[in-house]
């Protein structure tokens, strides 16, 4: 199995330190094997990522895989990059693959990631001050849309409403919030047809 | 290479090459036949047995018995003394023995036995006032290790051997793997009942081993079938290994490193506690009370295997405390029994010097380690 990449980024990693302010933090923390580690972020008005840093204490195959993502969520916004942060393959690939074992140090990175970008969600969210409040910072799904859509469709779960419209498809931090707009709108209607799978997601 | 993982392993010695060699080329013979090749391969056995005797002061010869490894050692004794003693279901032994001895434990406890493991005070030392506590009239065994593999901290195996036989008369098994070798040992004058030694940790090669048996005891084999070590221990004796292993005593018996290795420890040891900071030594400081080979380092906020991957690319090589097995990877049980800080057991490193180490080895990985420290420190989310 080629271990290039992870040796090439765990003995030069890219991109060690704090993004410039104002940043967002992801923390996350393996209590199996005592790892921690932390994703600052710096995001640009069109929710672009212009900085991407992080600091770690665990294994190689953690401080790799950080590097990578660093360098992979370059320039994305912040819906692709918690896309990157969500697909298991994409980081596994980049890296060159990896034996089994040592996934669950791949999975901690993305969830640093993961994190950060939705610290930066709940942040947009409560300052957004448009007509609507806004609930899918990542896709920039407002309010109405949801609950519109809940109604419409009769949707009655978070997966639904990212099919039919985007919303809770990037770093999920607005999952409660669909969920408790499902809880008091959602009515299945009799006979309601479910919208079929976006593929663009 | 700057090998400063002796602890785990050791190179086999020149000397121990030489004593061998003839007994893996033109001298053959299983030492079991009464023809001259068999006598000869006897006779080599027996100079070996007279060396290890020698090295840990048995009393007599026949108190050592060859085996494979330090486990088999332990094992052999461990399972050995509670058929000897098969109404007592009670054992005394601490939380950082060898896994040799740790996982026996755990084994036998799920058979039914009761498991006393005592704890170490934060500098890794026993509390022998628990020991007396725990001693009972059922107590079939007790295992207490003579230096601890990751610290090397060493424990008083001569007051532990009054105890145990003055409070009861249970066996008293001693793994002492991690120092012969290191530290005079005598064992006649001593209360151990067996004691369990490998040497690979003094330069002979892997795949040999032995235990010593006091005189008058029994103990039922763990491998049946031929009659060799006075039947105690069936299969062919391994004899060059066996050789070997009686020429790595002769050499340590009559060495004269040992005070090289503990002063080349002891600035290895001080060098880093000064010039890189948040470093604390894991065990005792006290003369006398560690292997004068052994120092195992926390570098706080770091983690340890990347210091390991790190100095390895620098051509040095350790071993950590946090290492990572493949699904788990916890501190060490004997950091986590001497209570070191999360933060400090992540980042542990036991660097464990031998015979073979050089001042300007030292000198060399006390240049690289700050680099790396403080390459690994700005990374530190801490």
């Amino acid at each position: 199995m080629n271990q290039e990449s992870i040796s090439q980024h765990f003995f030069a990693p890219r991109n060690v330190g704090d993004a410039h302010e104002p940043s967002f933090i992801g923390r996350a923390a393996s209590l199996r094997c005592g790892a921690s580690s932390r994703m600052s972020l710096q995001i640009g008005e069109a929710n672009n990522i212009i900085e991407a840093k992080f600091k770690a204490a665990g294994c190689n195959v953690l401080v790799a895989s950080l590097s990578k993502l660093t360098e992979l969520v370059q320039d994305k916004t912040t819906a692709e990059a918690a896309t990157i942060g969500q697909d298991e393959d994409l980081l596994l690939n980049a890296l060159g693959g990896l034996e089994p074992d040592r996934f669950s140090c791949t999975t901690l990175a993305r969830e640093t990631l993961l994190r950060a970008v939705r610290a930066y969600s709940d942040a947009a969210r409560s300052e957004w001050i448009g007509d609507q409040a806004l609930i899918c910072t990542c896709f920039c799904v407002s309010e109405r849309t949801i609950e519109e859509t809940i109604h419409d469709c009769g949707l009655m779960t978070v997966t639904e409403v990212t099919r039919a419209c985007y919303a809770g498809g990037g770093c999920g931090s607005c999952h409660q919030l669909i969920q408790e707009m499902i809880d008091s709108f959602g009515v299945r209607r009799p006979g309601a047809a479910l919208v079929s799978p976006s593929e663009d997601v | 290479m700057i090998y400063l993982d002796n602890n785990a392993t050791t190179r086999v010695a020149p000397e121990v090459f030489n004593a061998m060699q003839p007994y893996l080329t033109e001298i053959f013979g299983n030492p079991s036949s009464t023809h001259t090749l068999g006598r000869q391969m006897k006779q080599a056995i027996d100079v070996a047995r007279e060396q290890v005797a020698a090295l840990i002061g048995a009393a007599d010869t026949s108190e050592i018995v060859f085996t494979s490894c330090g486990s088999e050692s332990d094992n052999w004794a461990i399972r050995g003394a509670l058929s000897a003693k098969p109404d007592k279901k009670h054992i005394v032994t601490t939380q950082v023995e060898h896994e040799a001895v740790r996982n026996l434990c755990d084994l036998l406890e799920s058979e039914g036995y009761e498991i006393t493991r005592l704890g170490v005070s934060e500098n890794g030392e026993l509390d022998l006032n628990s020991l007396r506590d725990a001693l009972r009239h059922d107590t079939a065994l007790v295992s207490i290790m003579l230096a601890n593999n990751e610290t090397g901290v060493l424990f008083p195996m001569e007051e532990i051997g009054r105890i145990v036989s003055e409070k009861s008369d249970a066996f008293f098994h001693v793994d002492g793997v991690q120092a012969v070798g290191k530290i005079p040992i005598d064992l006649k004058s001593t209360e151990v009942d067996m004691f369990a030694l490998s040497g690979h940790k003094l330069h002979a090669p892997q795949g040999i081993g032995a235990l010593y048996l006091r005189q008058g005891i029994g103990l039922q084999p763990l491998i049946v079938g031929g009659g060799q070590e006075s039947g105690r221990r069936a299969g062919t004796s391994a004899v060059p290994n066996i050789v070997g292993l009686g020429a790595a005593c002769k050499l340590a018996n009559e060495s004269d490193v040992h005070e090289r290795i503990a002063s080349l420890r002891d600035k290895l040891e001080r060098q880093i506690l000064t010039t890189i900071s948040n470093t604390l030594v894991n065990g005792t400081s006290a003369a006398g009370k560690r292997l004068p080979n052994t120092s195992n380092i926390s570098f706080q906020y770091v983690d340890g295997q990347n210091i390991l991957l790190h100095l390895d690319a620098a051509g040095i090589c350790v071993s950590t405390g946090s290492a990572c097995h493949s699904t788990t990877r916890e501190a060490s049980p004997t950091l986590k029994a001497m209570n070191v800080p999360y933060t400090a057991a992540q980042g542990s490193i036991r660097f464990s010097l031998g015979r073979y180490n050089t001042e300007a080895e030292i000198d060399r990985t006390l240049s690289v380690l700050p680099g790396i420290i403080k390459k690994l420190a700005e990374m530190s989310p801490y």
